[in-house]
């Protein structure tokens, strides 16, 4: 039973970015089906509704690159040296199970949610 | 116009991206490069959206936004510990033992004594104490600091974490329980007779020394440690009747032991300690031969060699239950609730 301690925004704020965490991952890969380098891919998160700064972006890149699910390379464009992203073979198939993962987690809340 | 907005806005930028880099371990530089042309792409789409260079508070806003530099370069490296979640409880657990619940004691209880009988100046006895436990807490919270890094780096590879069977979990506790009023009037019974031989002794020696009591005499050092022996058994016997009355003060009784415990412990280590400065040819600290017989002499002493190991044994296990309470004492000052066998129960399902 809740103790009913916790109330204001900050528990709301601290769920609000667990429940981001997971969800940043599959839009991040699912925005890198086509190659992008890191401002016009959060320039395109954000235009979709999901906004995530610099430092959350790049660490989370350079993870996910690091587990073999992205393939970057740094080229010149515009004079300018950028660092380009886009899904490896790997990272097609986990956004795959990812995906199905997530149709499977939101017919379950829903269900739940109609239940209450 | 104002000395900032004539200087290069972008030095700004350079400035705020070499205090990243500052921050960043070398391995991570390419994440600052990359921050580097997301914030030039930020001041390139700001400037196109007003048709004109930004100044320099246009990109001090846009840095501000990004955050100060020392938090953006914390959450750009890589989370590193040195002892990471799973094994922090087990080394949290580990220091508070080893220096609330081992060491305090130790340093409070026998290290602070002994430098006072051996200095005889309370203040020098406190500091050299506190300079000894100083050193002492550093090093040993160094050196478990230094286990559990360790650890860290190689359970990963031994897989520890696995390996382990629920089978070898401790038991259940048990309840705090009230204590039993039976064993307490024992105990005040053998109390109040220990009172009894203790107010007789000075007056029926042989209650102590039995049929040598004709050759032998007390020596004077149970002059000076009879009064405190005497008030620790009253003391016992108040403790003891305080439980009786008050049986549910449940943390009375463990606290109380402890306090009685450490008390002991001091007046044997004084009793030790003056017999050892009794030292010489004419060593008799506590017994002295009444007639000057050569037997009684030596009678006199194995006596007083079997006095002064009797204590000896008394101030080690005195030393032992004073940890073991401690441990109990500081147990039940952090228990909040008792366990009740069966409340699992309540999680499982």
């Amino acid at each position: 039973m809740a103790n009913g301690k916790q109330s204001g925004p900050e528990p709301f704020e601290n769920l609000k970015l667990e429940l981001r965490r997971g969800c940043l991952v599959v839009a991040v890969l699912g925005q890198l089906r086509k190659e992008q380098y890191g401002y016009t891919l959060r320039k395109a998160l954000a235009d979709d509704g999901l906004e995530i700064d610099e430092s959350t972006l790049y660490p989370l890149l350079r993870r996910l690159e690091s587990q073999g699910l992205l393939i970057s390379q740094w080229r010149e464009q515009d004079k300018r040296n950028k660092r380009f992203y886009r899904l490896s073979q790997v990272g097609e198939g986990i956004l795959t199970q990812l995906l199905e993962e997530w149709q499977r987690i939101n017919a379950s809340l829903e269900k739940i949610l109609q239940e209450a | 116009m104002t000395n900032t907005s004539r200087r290069n806005p972008m030095e700004l930028m350079d400035r705020y991206l070499q205090a990243v880099r500052f921050w960043l371990p070398k391995s991570q530089h390419d994440l600052a490069l990359e921050l580097a042309e997301d914030l030039h792409s930020q001041v390139e789409a700001k400037a196109a959206e007003l048709g004109r260079p930004l100044d320099e508070g246009e990109v001090s806003a846009i840095l501000k936004e990004c955050g100060r530099p020392v938090v953006v370069a914390g959450r750009l490296r890589p989370q590193d510990y040195l002892i990471g979640p799973m094994i922090f409880p087990a080394y949290r657990f580990i220091l508070k033992m080893t220096l609330l619940w081992m060491m305090l004691p130790i340093f409070v209880f026998v290290v602070g004594p002994v430098h006072f009988a051996t200095t005889g100046s309370l203040g020098a006895a406190i500091g050299s104490t506190i300079g000894a436990m100083w050193t002492g807490g550093f090093l040993a919270a160094g050196i478990i600091t230094m286990v559990f890094v360790v650890i860290e780096r190689t359970q990963s590879k031994l897989r520890v974490a696995d390996k382990w069977d629920p089978r070898s979990l401790p038991p259940l506790e048990k309840p705090e329980r009230k204590a039993s009023g039976g064993k307490t009037a024992c105990e005040l019974i053998f109390n109040l007779m220990a009172l009894a031989w203790l107010l007789l002794v000075p007056y029926k020696p042989f209650l102590i020394l039995g049929p040598a009591a004709s050759f032998l005499n007390a020596g004077p050092m149970w002059h000076t440690f009879y009064a405190p022996v005497l008030l620790l058994t009253v003391a016992s016997i108040l403790r003891l009747i305080v439980i009786l009355v008050r049986p549910d003060w449940v943390r009375f009784p463990v606290w109380s032991k402890l306090l009685q415990t450490v008390l002991s412990l001091v007046v044997v280590n004084y009793m030790i300690n003056a017999a050892g400065q009794t030292a010489g040819a004419a060593w008799h600290p506590f017994v002295l031969a009444a007639q000057g017989g050569e037997q009684a002499v030596k009678i006199a002493a194995v006596v007083n060699v079997s006095i002064l190991v009797s204590l000896v044994c008394t101030w080690i296990g005195l030393f032992i239950a004073a940890v073991v309470q401690t441990w109990q004492a500081v147990r039940s000052f952090t228990r909040k609730e008792s366990f009740t066998p069966g409340s699992a129960s309540l999680h499982v399902f």
